[in-house]
């Protein structure tokens, strides 16, 4: 199961894994991930977690911000839409930095291969 | 009128063998004329022969109607699908013989021209560009899980040269019962070039940058080397195949 690590700077002070089919992040004490930090707004981000419809086994993990007043960020950009996080991605919610981990994506990593019928 | 045809293909600066093949073939009163590109996969040894094999057996298939005088539409389709399921029954036997090339399996993109009118057949992630002074536009649709995720609006195309999976086809000559290449019509004006590609040329190169990097006036034979040669120089992580059309006249 892939996991948000939140990171103070740089090392990891916790980590929450991702158990769908939504995770709620925001300061509220409702969200599946609270952060209690004034950057953050009270319903601020969701993320989607959805079997992928094409490649069995797969989980993807998507992305949307919930109208936060400060944004959210991923690897710098600030996303205006559902964006699919990737493994390592880097998720800024507010002032709050976290590394999204998918060990699992790594095993199909640049593999060319065909699905079989 | 007069078409010409050119191809070159390179291991690429990271991989141990080429797994790509090409072919491309002029009837001699120059009117009529095929270009291939296959980019195999599975194994080390079974990439190379997948796709050896597919561009072998349309080639045998293909080459004598193209030496003839031209055929009309349905039998042009019905001798591309013969040739490409030939092709797949081959590569299906081979990897029923031998276990090391259980999983082998290739793209393919093929062009033939009769006159102005040109048929493109694809499975895979091989492409097929259409080139009309500066303009390009891309005739494939790559048979791609990253392909289906942007047609249903998953991800963006700028996502999707991030995504972990891009490489996984849904689709590959030898992996599957039946081939079923997509096929597409085009017209060819004077001067129009087709560029088919194998994946290696569109990661190393963007796409954006061939009008500039091989303008009409210079010979399709240089233009076929500055792409490769391009492709080298930013460090191709894979095979790199180009064939060139070029209706000149």
């Amino acid at each position: 199961m892939a996991a948000l690590s939140h990171l103070v700077d740089n090392l990891v002070v916790n980590t929450f894994e991702l158990d769908g089919p939504c995770v709620h992040i925001g300061r509220h004490p409702d969200n599946t991930i609270q952060i209690d930090e004034i950057s953050v707004s009270a319903r601020h981000a969701h993320i989607d977690v959805e079997p992928n419809a094409y490649l069995e086994g797969t989980i993807d993990y998507y992305i949307t911000d919930d109208n936060s007043t400060n944004g959210t960020f991923v690897n710098d950009i600030r996303i205006d839409g559902r964006q699919r996080l990737n493994n390592n991605d880097v998720v800024r919610i507010g002032w709050n930095l976290f590394r999204f981990v998918d060990e699992e994506e790594n095993t199909l990593e640049k593999t060319a291969f065909i699905l079989e019928e | 009128m007069t078409l010409i045809a050119t191809g070159l293909t390179d291991i690429g600066t990271r991989r141990v063998s080429n797994q790509d093949a090409i072919a491309w073939h002029v009837c001699p009163d120059s009117t009529r004329a095929l270009g291939i590109v296959a980019d195999g996969m599975g194994g080390y040894k079974g990439g190379e022969i997948a796709s050896q094999v597919a561009v072998n057996v349309i080639t045998q298939v293909l080459v004598p109607l193209i030496n003839q005088p031209p055929v009309d539409d349905a039998a042009q389709v019905r001798a591309i699908r013969d040739a490409v399921n030939e092709a797949n029954e081959q590569i299906q036997a081979l990897r029923e013989e031998d276990p090391v090339l259980g999983n082998m399996g290739t793209t393919i993109v093929l062009v033939w021209i009769q006159g102005s009118d040109a048929l493109v057949a694809h499975i895979g992630d091989s492409r097929c560009y259409h080139l009309s002074g500066d303009q390009l536009d891309l005739k494939t649709r790559d048979d791609t899980v990253v392909q289906n995720m942007i047609d249903d609006g998953s991800i963006s195309e700028a996502e999707a040269p991030r995504m972990p999976f891009r490489n996984v086809l849904t689709q590959a000559l030898g992996s599957n019962e039946a081939a079923e290449p997509s096929l597409c019509r085009l017209q060819l004006a004077r001067g129009d070039r087709l560029l088919l590609c194998s994946d290696g040329l569109t990661e190393a190169v963007p796409e954006a940058d061939w009008p500039g990097l091989i303008p009409a006036r210079v010979p399709l034979r240089e233009q076929a080397n500055t792409l490769i040669n391009t492709s080298l120089e930013n460090q191709a992580a894979d095979n790199v195949s180009v064939v060139l059309i070029l209706k000149e006249s």
